[in-house]
């Protein structure tokens, strides 16, 4: 047995600890994570394309089958550990390690190749998607590929950043009160999943409550940044967002509008601040004017947009206001989102306040410079009943009339009927609607086919069309009769949504406009009138002109519709329409302060809270505001997070006793916190002997009630004589002094 | 001459880091002075962002700078959220970390390559997460101590080192770090426990045959190397009044026949030459070698209950020639002969801190 250690000099520190840091998630985290990536990819779905989606989806589920893998390996490992090693603790050790160990990473040959065969897929549909979109599926595509190479915390982290990054991207497509607290409730699940790293014994749930109350104790700086951080305009053009363009079109065909109506998305809201609403007959919101017809479909006219002499030409489409002796109805239109340019407005309207971004069109209506890929909010002044258009130019009238000979030859021939049978022109109008109302025509979301867009064959066979039809076959009537008519598309009416109390006329609330609302009317030119609004929908369905859908229609939607709630039960259910308006409401105030929140209004709030300022004091405020912001913050978490003093209610004897020794505090005699009651009533006997006895026997009894197991009855009998001793020792203090 | 100009490039930017290391060093030690209980509180901890606090701070500036371009609300509102979640963030990664104390003792000592532990106390008033703690020093190769969840209440864990070489080693500073609630900050603290450790020479087992061989014609001593049978029967030593059960051969008839009560005789093997272990005597010519020899007798004379006294000094039998000063390291170097732990203690340090 004789050891000869060769090595004697041994200089270094032992513990070669491999410095491996060893990550690891556990399999709830990586399940959590993986979920994470499937919501947050889900969230901006629709704005993918669908090969993209596929790619995903695929590489989602190999992730997914992966971590099953993982399970069952661990499940075996677990089976010989707990042969070895029972304690628990260890064991879960171990088995994390083992997971570790047995997660067999994807080849990263294979992963390259992968990612390289994405990424030229995207090179390759770039210029056909849009740069924003290719940037998208790049970013989505990196996101689930990352997920297979976590392996350190760093590639954690980036994963998770970029899981918040495709959520903040998706802002960029949807803003209202949905989306962003759908967003909202992916940032507290994607942050819980980064601090459940950090506290992995607890349970998620209670992760998730951490994270809340962080994103509360931060909301009230992030509202002060909101308010007071400067709006700065934007520092490069980037891509805008290219979505499919909802609602109305350049275009419209009969049975177009039919179509439309089946959407019950929000087109947009109007507000009418303190001013009564007009009838509901009374609300043609007016989007575009179409002109061209070609027989089969009318279009807009593109003749002034094209040689148009910007300034004076323009001032021509505009309604002059100082001709007019009708009082305006001012009103707010907040406009959703429609990826197309036309706005809407109550024919004839100027555009009042910041009309930035907003053009006055041919034809009364108004355009906004941009496509309206965000909420946009404007303010208008409708003269309802005043007459616009009066003087017609040759050229314009020449177009009015145009229509192509031959196109339908019955409708001709029954417009040549007409204008010899009715002079005035007026008359002839209304005998179009009485024919249509006489006849049995039918209003009915799924019209027949026609042929060839024929108007004949609607007007004289089928007779059962929706609005763009009666608008269509009229207008043509009113063409071929020689009198300047044109089609107008739009929407009619809205739904109110607020407290209207009449007697206080105090409306508090506003109109919600949705696609189903959309409609078609015609107008025709009335020398000396201008043009009149004609609409052939109320001779034959006169209730959707006065109040909106009837309750057949709304069945024929639902029918055709099939959304897990369909409007008619949206509409018809009490507790869900109301909760559906309440909802609503406050979307509405979502989408004016926070989406619609810009530079004015900011400096409006300013001026409204400090008054009129400099820029250096704005900058002040700025700065103080987020200073003093800061410092509630930190006072709270403070005072939250002080150590809690314990409350424990003292006794009656324990409060007699701290009473005396405050009296004799006030005469210079401190009791020391670690002195014993006798040693410090002996000291009182040394220092003060006339109060020896009297002291003494406060402390006695003190100690009896504080340290001797006593009856109830025993307890207030002694605490009844302390209190005697007290007033005892009172008076000897008084004597003394 | 490049190696020159290189040094005279690098000696600046040296003593500009040595300077200020050695400033923060007596920053330091003002702002966090040694003593065996620290509480965390404003003084001691420093928090500052972690690189992902950093990189996530960049992140927000792009959503801000996204939300600007497209004029964007809710992503200005998001990047805002996110930028003042840092903030708060920042404020409960501090009170996660404030007010644990810490408890410690500074002294450790072992055998070479041994693991040696410290174990340090924590007490907390509520629960804290994530709490690690290492040696400052990286070189030390320490292990990073994780306590996933600090209950209320006290709870330890240990801090390890191993050290192959002997000698007294201060280990200097504790740092205690946490990157709790989301990591993006972290808070640290380096707290001086005035931690250090005694490393006992590494013992080596030396046989009979061994010291034989080797030693010096020191003929006297050769048994009491062996490790059995330590309580000798050579000489005699001392009577001790008798004990039921003892052997009736020990018996000082003597005594018993002149009535002076029932004594019995014990002998111990010839302590003159064995209660002294000397250095000079261990066989071998490296010194390294020789202290670990002593380090094994030292503990198999302690298990056996010997009483032994060390002597690391060669000169002891010549103290009369040697000068002033070398008699009083003489002293110190050697210890007087007893017994027991703290004995032992006492001879390992010495040997531990043998020059």
């Amino acid at each position: 047995m004789i050891f000869f250690n060769t090595k004697v000099n041994q200089q270094s520190w032992g513990i070669k600890q491999k410095a491996s840091s060893s990550f690891y998630l556990s399999r709830k985290n990586s399940w959590l994570l993986w979920l994470c990536q499937c919501l947050n990819v889900a969230v901006i779905g629709l704005e993918l394309s669908t090969w993209m989606l596929g790619i995903i989806s695929l590489a989602l589920a190999w992730q997914a089958h992966l971590l099953h893998q993982s399970r069952d390996s661990v499940r075996n490992k677990k089976q010989l550990k707990t042969a070895k090693q029972p304690g628990p603790r260890q064991g879960t050790r171990q088995s994390k390690h083992a997971n570790n160990n047995q997660n067999k990473p994807v080849s990263p040959i294979i992963l390259a190749v992968f990612a390289l065969l994405g990424c030229l897929a995207i090179a390759i549909t770039a210029k056909q998607v849009g740069i924003l979109v290719s940037m998208l599926h790049l970013l989505c595509f990196s996101y689930v590929l990352k997920a297979f190479e976590v392996r350190s915390r760093r590639d954690f982290y980036q994963l998770l950043l970029l899981g918040l990054f495709v959520l903040a991207a998706s802002l960029i497509f949807r803003q209202d009160l949905t989306a962003t607290l759908i967003i909202l409730t992916l940032l507290v699940l994607n942050l819980a999943v980064l601090h459940q790293l950090f506290s992995y014994q607890r349970k998620f749930v209670a992760n998730v409550k951490v994270i809340i109350m962080l994103l509360t104790q931060s909301a009230l700086l992030a509202v002060v940044l909101f308010l007071v951080f400067p709006r700065l305009s934007p520092f490069w053009q980037v891509p805008s967002a290219k979505s499919a363009a909802t609602g109305l079109s350049d275009t419209v065909k009969p049975g177009d509008i039919a179509n439309l109506t089946r959407s019950t998305k929000l087109a947009f809201r109007a507000d009418f601040g303190q001013q009564a609403i007009p009838a509901y007959s009374q609300l043609y919101w007016r989007a575009m004017v179409l002109e061209d017809y070609d027989g089969r479909q009318w279009t807009r006219q593109k003749r002034f947009a094209s040689n148009k002499i910007p300034g004076a030409k323009i001032k021509a489409f505009s309604f002059d206001v100082s001709k007019t002796e009708v009082s305006p109805l001012t009103y707010q239109v907040v406009a959703e989102p429609s990826y197309q340019k036309y706005l809407f407005a109550l024919a004839p309207a100027v555009a009042i306040g910041d009309s930035s971004g907003i053009k006055a069109q041919a034809g009364y209506t108004f355009n906004s410079t941009k496509m309206l890929s965000q909420a946009k909010s404007y303010q208008l002044s409708s003269y309802l009943t005043a007459p616009f258009g009066v003087e017609l130019s040759q050229k314009s009238k020449m177009a009015n009339l145009s229509y192509p000979k031959n196109s339908n030859p019955r409708l001709e021939q029954l417009a040549l009927q007409l204008q010899h049978n009715y002079v005035d022109v007026m008359s002839r109008a209304q005998a179009v609607l009485t024919l249509i109302n006489k006849e049995n025509y039918a209003y009915t979301l799924q019209p027949p086919l026609l042929d060839n867009n024929s108007l004949d064959q609607f007007f004289f066979d089928t007779q059962a069309g929706f609005c763009v039809h009666y608008a269509s076959a009229f207008t043509f009537l009113m063409r071929a009769s020689g009198i300047p008519a044109r089609m107008v598309t739009g929407y009619l009416g809205g739904e109110y949504n607020g407290i209207n109390d009449s007697q206080q006329a105090d409306n508090t609330g506003h109109l919600s406009i949705y696609q189903y609302d959309a409609h078609a009317w015609s107008e025709i030119w009335i020398e000396g009138k201008g043009w009149l609004r004609i609409d052939p929908t109320s001779a034959v369905d006169p209730q959707r002109v006065d109040s909106g859908w009837s309750t057949r229609l709304l069945q024929e939607q639902s029918a055709l519709n099939n959304d897990l709630l369909s409007l008619y039960q949206m509409k018809n259910i009490k507790w869900l329409s109301a909760l559906r308006l309440q909802f609503d409401a406050l979307d509405y105030q979502w989408t004016r302060w926070v989406i619609g929140f810009n530079n004015k209004q900011q400096y409006d709030l300013f001026k409204h809270w400090f008054g009129k300022m400099a820029s250096w004091k704005l900058a002040l405020i700025m700065a103080v505001s987020l200073v003093v912001t800061m410092a509630i913050l930190m006072l709270f978490l403070h005072l939250l997070n002080q150590p809690k003093k314990k409350s424990r209610s003292l006794t009656k004897w324990q409060r007699i006793y701290q009473k005396s020794l405050t009296q004799l505090a006030k005469q210079g005699l401190d009791k020391p916190v670690a002195m014993t009651v006798n040693d410090f009533s002996k000291q009182v006997r040394r220092e003060c002997p006339e109060l020896a006895i009297v002291f003494t026997r406060l402390s006695a009894s003190y100690n009896c009630l504080c340290y001797q197991p006593l009856s109830a009855a025993k307890q207030e009998e002694l605490t009844l004589a302390m209190q005697h001793q007290y007033q005892h020792f009172i008076h000897a203090m008084k004597r003394s002094a | 001459m490049v190696t020159k100009a290189a040094k005279a490039k690098f000696l600046p930017r040296q003593l500009i880091s040595g300077f200020f290391k050695s400033n923060f060093e007596r920053w330091l030690a003002r702002r966090i002075p040694k003593r065996q209980e620290h509480q965390l509180n404003r003084r001691n901890i420093m928090i500052y962002p972690s690189r992902f606090g950093m990189a996530y701070l960049g992140f927000v500036i792009l959503v801000f700078l996204l939300g600007t371009n497209y004029q964007n609300n809710i992503i200005l509102l998001l990047s805002y959220l996110l930028a003042s979640l840092f903030i708060s963030v920042m404020l409960h990664s501090f009170y996660n970390f404030s007010q644990i104390r810490f408890f410690s003792l500074a002294k450790q000592q072992g055998y070479a390559d041994d693991t040696l532990s410290f174990a340090i106390k924590i007490t907390a008033e509520k629960i804290h997460y994530d709490i690690n703690a290492h040696f400052t020093d990286r070189t030390l190769n320490s292990n990073i101590e994780t306590v996933e969840q600090c209950q209320r209440g006290s709870q330890e864990f240990s801090l390890r080192v191993k050290s192959s070489q002997r000698g007294k080693h201060f280990l200097g500073r504790v740092t205690i770090f946490s990157e709790y609630s989301l990591g993006l900050f972290k808070s640290k603290t380096v707290l001086d426990f005035g931690h250090y450790v005694i490393i006992f020479p590494k013992p080596r087992r030396l046989t009979l045959a061994q010291y034989q061989c080797s030693a010096q014609e020191d003929s006297a001593s050769i048994e009491s190397y062996h490790t059995a049978n330590l309580v000798g029967t050579d000489d005699f030593c001392e009577l001790k009044s008798f004990v039921r059960g003892e052997s009736r051969a020990r018996t000082a008839w003597k005594q018993l026949a002149k009535g002076q009560g029932h004594f019995s005789k014990h002998y111990q093997s010839s302590q003159n030459q064995l209660q002294w272990l000397k250095l000079s005597d261990m066989p071998s010519d490296e010194l390294e070698t020789k202290l670990a020899y002593l380090s094994f007798l030292i503990g198999e004379f302690t298990t056996s209950n010997q009483t032994f006294g060390l002597q690391l000094s060669a000169n002891i039998d010549n103290s009369t020639n040697t000068t002033n000063t070398t008699n009083t390291t003489n002293t110190l170097l050697n210890i007087q002969p007893s017994s027991g732990i703290n004995h032992q203690q006492a001879c390992l340090t010495a040997l531990a801190l043998y020059q």
